[in-house]
């Protein structure tokens, strides 16, 4: 079996690839189970994601995201992220294909 | 909030359910037969994804369920029953036929290793499928209000793999799971029966068991463990340790009975921790509890090797372990207690019966014997009686050692039970009549010879067993006034070996009972530091004035005061024997002595009356005998003289007489004026001991009569120059039947005043009580006294009504204080 790195390749059906840490990138649950080890499915294998509905810009929006998330874990006060309005409705879909 | 309304994130390719599913099935095939990491997630994530947007999340569902149960038919529950016996189906180990508990054992291994796999095997491919689905779970099963597909498929498994019927015979049927019911059942008893077997292959399928709901509709958390697992093993356990309870108790000891009980229940815990379930742990404690404790702790308290037995043989590790189960099912352990109780009294009122016998049989041969040696017999009997109460003390104290030592040892210090033993103690020792009088006895005897060449640790514990034994008694009372009595003899007559240790008595009293209870018994030492110091006083006084009289008489006074030391039972019971006491005509050198003592002492302190008690002193005579021609030619015959004061008196009376010449009793008695009684003690002393003998009686026997004659006995011999005169009544003896009446009734008079004291105390205090209140709360003040008798209360207050002290309120059953001015309390 390969081994489970840090980091994570998340690629969009673009072609644009994403290195993000597992931690963040596991905040989405679909991902999470994606890249679980016991489970051994390809992706678990290589470490890379291709999502083949996804485009290059709502997927950097989505990472965009997961970093925020991981960083403002725990806390109050959070201050809004940005988000394109142009955005908005991709964006919702791809969050729940991934159980963001 | 889903968004499955929208196309998503499909870009409007239409979706073939059914090519789609196939695709799905076929991936399913590839992950159930471990082959994942051909797949990418991604893909059949996406293609379960669009079939729940367009909507076919309820087939979907339905495909995957029947997909997993034709699997689990079709492959598992091939594997397993290819592995079933006709014997393992059966679970009866009667129709075995050739086969050996080993194969047995080995066969149900087989199947449970083999179904401990098909599960976890099942359990991993679900969650698998389970997350590959997530994206159906989360928005149909929400939806629709479905278990998960997981739940789902945990459920076929209990269907169609455990619940399946495995057909024995035309009829007859049996399920998987009752199958592994029985192997797991059997495996547990031969473990108990000390087989090994495979705990983790067990431990899985319990674990399963218990992953497992009963019923699909089930809403409480009842699992397929406890319904189809649990209470069989609870039943069998319980057949299984009636049964062995029954052999036990048959055929071995009470002792390996208890290590074997506690050897069963560890095991079980163990058992349930490694391979059962941790939520059975208290039910099968319960269980072993019930059937080798609860309902056998009587038996095996009862039995021949029961506790009894292990008192008596000082088993205090086996009796420990009986405290420990008996405190694991009860934690007053009550059986134990009761138990215990029982032996305490048992033995305890052995001892008793003992010390009464001790006390009664003893006197039966005194009148047989004649002469001289009935004195020395009645005194030896007095003697025995005396030790047979010492004994009595001791044979109380050993038993409490050992209960004691039990109980620290054994019973863990328990506090229920030490508060059991005490009451038990308490119990027996106030059972015996004489135990007030014995301690003291006891406490006597130790203060006049116990403590010689101990060391003070060693009196120390003396001393608290002494005062252990005090705790126990109910009637303090009666243990004050004989203690004060023989306290008084030990002073007096100068018999206590150490005034420190006494002084240390009467303070641990003090601690003990309350400062109340020994208040007279200091005084009574601060009356003996006075009188030393009046003594030396007196002593100065009179050589100051120079007295020159050669013939002068060293006076050692003891001055008492009179309430606090019990004259009573020193010979002065009577009346009229105080009138007697009163005329005692002295000789004229000690009249003289007396009369400048009392000189001396009423200037010292005026208003002050001088009792003279003869009785209790002692005199010390210089006495000169008639030369005696002997082998040595002549010797001076002197020879000092220890006699009572009463002794001393009657001497000095042949002093002035002509030698030859004889004085009848009357005429001693006219002389003297010495109580009838003192007198045949005192002339019993000097006439009639045979090392003794100063005075010749007429006609020679033991007993002396008013006819009597006495003489000087000039031909007296003694070796030493020293002679003490032994005193009939010196010792501190156990009380004759006579006595003994004497002080009860003593000792119920001032009951009397003391509770009618109390009674007045608690209606002061009060004003107003209604007669039962009264009666109990006068119990309680005098508990730390006596335990007054309830009647005698209520005699005691009637008294009080009669004497008008108190008085009914309005004719109820309120009482109030009228009252004597003092008392007198104004009602509104």
């Amino acid at each position: 079996m390969a081994e489970t790195t840090d980091y994570v390749t998340l690629i969009s059906n673009d072609g644009f690839e994403f290195v993000v840490q597992r931690s963040s990138a596991c905040i989405a649950e679909a991902i999470k189970r994606m890249l679980d080890p016991r489970n051994n499915f390809s992706e678990a294998q290589t470490n890379t994601c291709k999502f083949e509905n996804i485009s290059g810009v709502v997927l950097e929006k989505v990472c965009e995201y997961l970093y925020y998330h991981e960083k403002f874990r725990d806390q109050k006060d959070v201050p809004d992220m940005d988000i394109p309005p142009e955005l908005c409705l991709e964006l919702l879909m791809a969050a729940d294909y991934l159980n963001v | 909030m889903a968004l499955h309304n929208f196309q998503g994130l499909n870009n409007g390719d239409e979706v073939d359910f059914e090519s789609t599913w196939e695709t799905l099935a076929a991936s399913f095939t590839q992950i159930h037969t471990k082959n994942a990491s051909l797949l990418s997630f991604e893909q059949l994530y996406r293609q379960a994804y669009k079939i729940v947007l367009k909507k076919k999340g309820d087939e979907l569902y339905k495909r995957v369920a029947s997909f997993e149960q034709d699997w689990l038919t079709e492959k598992i529950l091939a594997k397993l029953k290819g592995l079933l016996s006709n014997a393992l189906i059966s679970g009866n180990s009667a129709e075995t036929g050739g086969q050996t508990a080993n194969e047995r054992l080995a066969a149900g291994d087989r199947f449970l290793r083999e179904l401990k796999t098909a599960w976890e095997e099942h359990q991993l491919c679900m969650s698998m499928l389970t997350d590959v689905l997530m994206y159906m779970d989360r928005v149909y099963c929400t939806d629709h209000r479905q278990p998960s597909i997981y739940n789902t498929a945990m459920a076929l498994f209990r269907d169609c793999v455990l619940l399946s019927r495995i057909t024995t015979s035309e009829e007859q049927w049996v399920t998987m799971l009752g199958v592994l019911r029985n192997i797991i059942l059997e495996q547990i008893k031969m473990e108990r029966d000390g087989d090994i077997i495979d705990k983790h292959a067990i431990k899985a399928c319990i674990y399963m068991l218990e992953g497992l709901e009963a019923k699909d509709t089930s809403n409480g958390p009842e699992k397929l463990y406890s319904s189809a697992f649990e209470e069989d093993f609870i039943r069998t356990s319980h057949d299984f340790y009636k049964a062995e309870g029954e052999t036990l108790l048959r055929e071995s000891d009470a002792g390996t009975y208890c290590r074997h009980t506690k050897k069963r229940i560890d095991e079980e815990l163990d058992r349930c921790r490694s391979t059962l379930s941790d939520s059975t742990t208290s039910k099968i404690e319960r269980v072993v509890e019930d059937e080798l404790i609860r309902n056998r702790m009587n038996d095996l308290i009862e039995m021949d090797s029961g506790v009894k037995h292990m008192v008596d043989n000082e088993r205090l590790s086996d009796l420990g372990l009986i405290f420990d189960l008996n405190a694991r099912v009860d934690s007053k352990k009550t059986d134990l207690t009761k138990a215990v109780q029982r032996i305490v009294v048992a033995m305890g009122t052995a001892i008793n019966n003992a010390g009464a016998a001790a006390s009664q049989t003893q006197p039966a041969p005194a009148p047989e014997t004649d002469g001289d040696k009935a004195k020395t017999t009645v005194a030896g009997v007095a003697n025995l009686l005396t030790v047979a109460a010492i004994k009595w003390v001791e044979d109380v104290l050993e038993l409490k050692d050992k209960f004691d030592n039990v109980w620290s040892t054994s019973f863990r210090s328990d506090q229920a039970l030490q508060t059991a033993l005490t009451r038990s103690f308490a119990e027996f020792i106030n059972a015996f009549a004489r135990s007030s009088e014995n301690i003291s006895l006891f406490i006597d005897d130790n203060m006049k010879k116990g403590i010689k060449g101990k060391t003070e640790y060693e009196i120390d514990v003396v001393l608290e067993k002494a005062i252990t034994l005090l705790r126990y008694i109910q009637d303090k009372d009666m243990f004050d006034r004989y203690y004060k009595r023989h306290l008084t003899k030990r002073l007096l007559m100068g018999k206590s070996l150490s005034t420190d240790v006494e002084k240390q008595m009467v303070s641990r009293m003090k601690i003990e009972l309350g400062n109340n209870f020994t208040l007279k018994m200091e005084s009574m030492f601060k009356d003996m530091t006075l009188s030393e110091e009046l003594t030396a006083g007196y002593k100065e006084h009179v050589t100051k004035r120079g007295d020159p009289d050669p013939r002068r008489v060293d006076l050692d006074i003891k001055v008492l005061t009179s309430m606090t030391w019990p004259l009573e039972g020193m010979g002065a019971s009577s009346e009229s024997d105080e009138d007697a006491r009163m005329k005692t005509i002295y000789p004229p050198a000690i009249e003289r002595l007396k009369m400048g003592f009392e000189k001396y002492y009423s200037e010292k302190h005026s208003g002050r009356k001088l009792t003279w008690l003869a009785n209790m002193g002692t005199a010390d005579i210089r006495a000169t005998f008639p030369k005696v021609p002997s082998k040595n030619g002549t010797i001076v015959r002197k020879h000092e003289l220890n006699v009572s004061t009463y002794g001393m008196i009657v001497l000095l009376l042949f002093n002035d007489l002509p030698s030859g010449e004889s004085l009848n009793f009357e005429d001693v008695q006219s002389r003297t004026n010495i109580p009838t009684n003192e007198l045949i003690r005192t002339l019993q002393s000097v006439a009639v001991s045979p090392k003794t003998r100063i005075l010749v009686k007429e006609p020679m026997s033991k007993d002396v009569k008013p006819t009597d004659r006495f003489s000087f006995n000039e031909s007296f011999e003694s070796k030493f120059a020293k002679i003490k005169v032994l005193s009939i009544t010196s010792g501190n003896k156990v009380e004759g039947d006579r006595e003994r009446k004497e002080t009860e009734k003593k000792n119920n008079e001032s009951r009397n005043h003391n509770i009618e004291a109390a009674v007045v105390r608690i209606m002061k205090q009060r004003k107003e009580l209604s007669h039962q209140q009264l009666v109990s709360e006068t119990l309680t003040q005098l508990a730390s006294q006596f335990k007054p008798d309830v009647v005698m209360i209520k005699k005691r207050i009637e008294s009080l009504i009669e004497r008008e002290y108190l008085d009914h309120i309005d004719g109820g059953d309120s009482l109030r204080p009228l009252g004597p001015p003092a008392v007198r309390i104004e009602s509104p």
